[in-house]
């Protein structure tokens, strides 16, 4: 997918979406979805938030070192939301290449799968926080989640939401929608995409009621203030009003697919 | 530290091979809470030509897990590795390195291109991986290999999972595969025989500690969801193979029909109180205790 990618993309001050997509076929037609990471400049230092799916990772190197190269300030850290490859399957390397970073998040597990590294894993639990220099991550609930170890994480300076694996859509690449936000990609049917991803990655979804989630989602952002969404599968949302209710319609219309 | 042990299913057939981790908190697959030890479990099903490997273990057991696999294994006999959760570290972590020291002819994934998946490390200069032929499974609900000449391997979607999961049925041995699930043993002993046999005593198995279990793990969400359609499923499976062991991906592996017939009883009783008939879905915070 090199060719062609649309990213890297500044989605708001200091904000920059990182990754390139995967195709996913799903009942005969070919959707791509994103593994996104991001990376976030402060004033003292850099942070990248999720590593990509594994393939992705060279890519995903190759734009923050560009980026970092126009006079920011240095990776120092690394928050993932989970323990899924395609979340943090680049932890590895990103240690190895970054000798300085420490990573953040709940930490579980990593002391396993890449044991050369375990002293520069830090816990995070709900509440705490990480200042990069005029703009702090908070570790936040992670409402919409599969493996019990997730967090989510919010960023002070632009009020964006890191959701992990919330907001989990695919998206049309026949209709130009690689890149763009969901605001832009017109077409985009979320209630379509929104089954495909449940399908294949958050079958829980389609058991339960998920107006339970989605209230709470809706809490958690009203309390944060949240003016931007960066989830790691999905368009980035930047409008909250007008896709919130789609993205509720899509989450709860799961919640009803087996009977 | 970690204890590496090899148990014999069958002899000449199946082996598992397990390697210990600590439970401490910080295992994503078990309770915050529990304390001990438990076994990360790859299995080895030898037939006369070939071989398939389950799961391949975390790198911090990668020696062990090479070590294991030359005590039972040729470097040359055709062996297929099977990671049955393509997104977890325990099932996918050593796939490359055990690809650059045995022969490696096929990987089994519902995803293609599986190297795509489970590369990890940063490759210098002219460093390259192996390439392996990724054989492409379909997202049904079961479909079949065949290990060798003839030995069926039969592959399901895991009728209950969190993330996308596959349970393996292995005809030859009656040995039901159930990756994350039935995965409720441990032992505060980290050189634990990691089986329970026919004729020795489940004392863990009851309704109120595999329902904890359940909702302190990865089925944190079950509570008033929908699970007749998952309790169908199971109880398919059940009912469609001759299942004489329970061999879960991590956790103590249950050898006969009376410990068999015990699991998917408690399992189906706890799935039934759970279902959304009997308790309503609340909000589940992380962390919650039940």
């Amino acid at each position: 997918m090199k060719n062609g990618n649309s990213l890297p993309r500044e989605i708001a001050p200091g904000i920059f979406w990182l990754g390139d997509c995967l195709e996913q076929q799903h009942k005969g037609m070919t959707y791509h979805s994103y593994n996104a990471a991001f990376l976030l400049i402060g004033d003292e230092c850099s942070m990248l938030i999720e590593t990509g799916h594994p393939k992705d990772f060279p890519e995903i190197e190759r734009q923050m070192i560009e980026i970092l190269s126009h006079n920011r300030p240095p990776l120092k850290h690394l928050f993932i939301t989970h323990q899924e490859t395609p979340h943090s399957g680049g932890l590895g390397r990103v240690l190895q290449n970054w000798p300085e970073i420490t990573v953040h998040g709940d930490v579980a597990d990593y002391h396993l799968a890449f044991p050369n590294h375990k002293s520069r894993l830090k816990n995070m639990e709900v509440g705490d926080k990480i200042d990069i220099g005029g703009r702090q991550l908070i570790a936040v609930e992670p409402v919409i989640r599969d493996l019990r170890t997730s967090l989510w994480a919010f960023d002070t300076g632009a009020n964006a939401l890191f959701p992990g694996d919330g907001f989990a859509y695919s998206h049309y690449h026949w209709d130009g929608h690689c890149g763009l936000v969901a605001e832009e990609a017109k077409s985009l049917d979320l209630k379509d995409v929104l089954a495909v991803f449940a399908e294949r990655a958050l079958y829980w979804t389609t058991t339960t009621d998920m107006n339970i989630y989605v209230d709470r989602l809706e809490e958690l952002i009203a309390d944060l203030h949240v003016e931007i969404v960066a989830p790691t599968h999905g368009l980035p949302v930047t409008d909250l009003a007008a896709t919130m209710p789609k993205i509720r319609e899509g989450l709860i219309s799961e919640g009803s697919i087996i009977t | 530290m970690s204890v590496s042990s090899i148990t014999e299913l069958v002899a000449g057939k199946v082996y598992a091979l397990h390697n210990t981790f600590e439970l401490n908190g910080r295992i994503s697959a078990y309770p915050e809470k529990a304390r001990g030890f438990s076994p990360a479990n790859c299995y080895l099903l030898i037939d006369e030509k070939a071989a398939m490997l389950l799961d391949t273990g975390y790198t911090a057991h990668e020696d062990a897990i090479i070590d294991q696999l030359d005590s039972l294994l040729d470097r040359e006999m055709p062996l297929s590795i099977f990671p049955l959760r393509i997104n977890e570290f325990m099932s996918v972590c050593n796939t490359m390195a055990i690809a650059k020291i045995f022969n490696v002819v096929e990987c089994f994934s519902n995803v293609p291109n599986i190297e795509d998946w489970v590369e990890f490390e940063t490759l210098r200069g002219k460093e390259h991986n192996p390439i392996l032929k990724t054989t492409l499974l379909g997202r049904g609900e079961q479909s079949q290999v065949v290990l060798g000449d003839q030995r069926k391997i039969h592959v399901l979607t895991a009728p209950i999972r969190l993330i996308s999961t596959r349970w393996i049925y292995d005809e030859a041995s009656k040995i039901l595969f159930s990756s994350d699930m039935f995965s409720h043993i441990w032992s505060d002993f980290e050189n634990n025989p990691w089986q329970i046999g026919n004729n020795e005593t489940d004392q863990v198995t009851d309704f109120k500690f595999v329902r904890s279990y359940l909702l302190n793990t990865r089925y944190w969400w079950i509570e008033g969801a929908n699970t007749k359609p998952i309790r169908n499923a199971i109880n398919d499976v059940y009912k469609r193979f001759n299942i004489q062991t329970i061999a879960p991906g991590y956790g103590t592996i249950l050898r006969g029909r009376s410990h068999v017939e015990r699991q998917f009883n408690v399992l189906d009783e706890v799935l039934k109180k759970l279902d959304r008939q009997n308790i309503l879905p609340t909000y589940v915070p992380r962390g919650l205790e039940r």
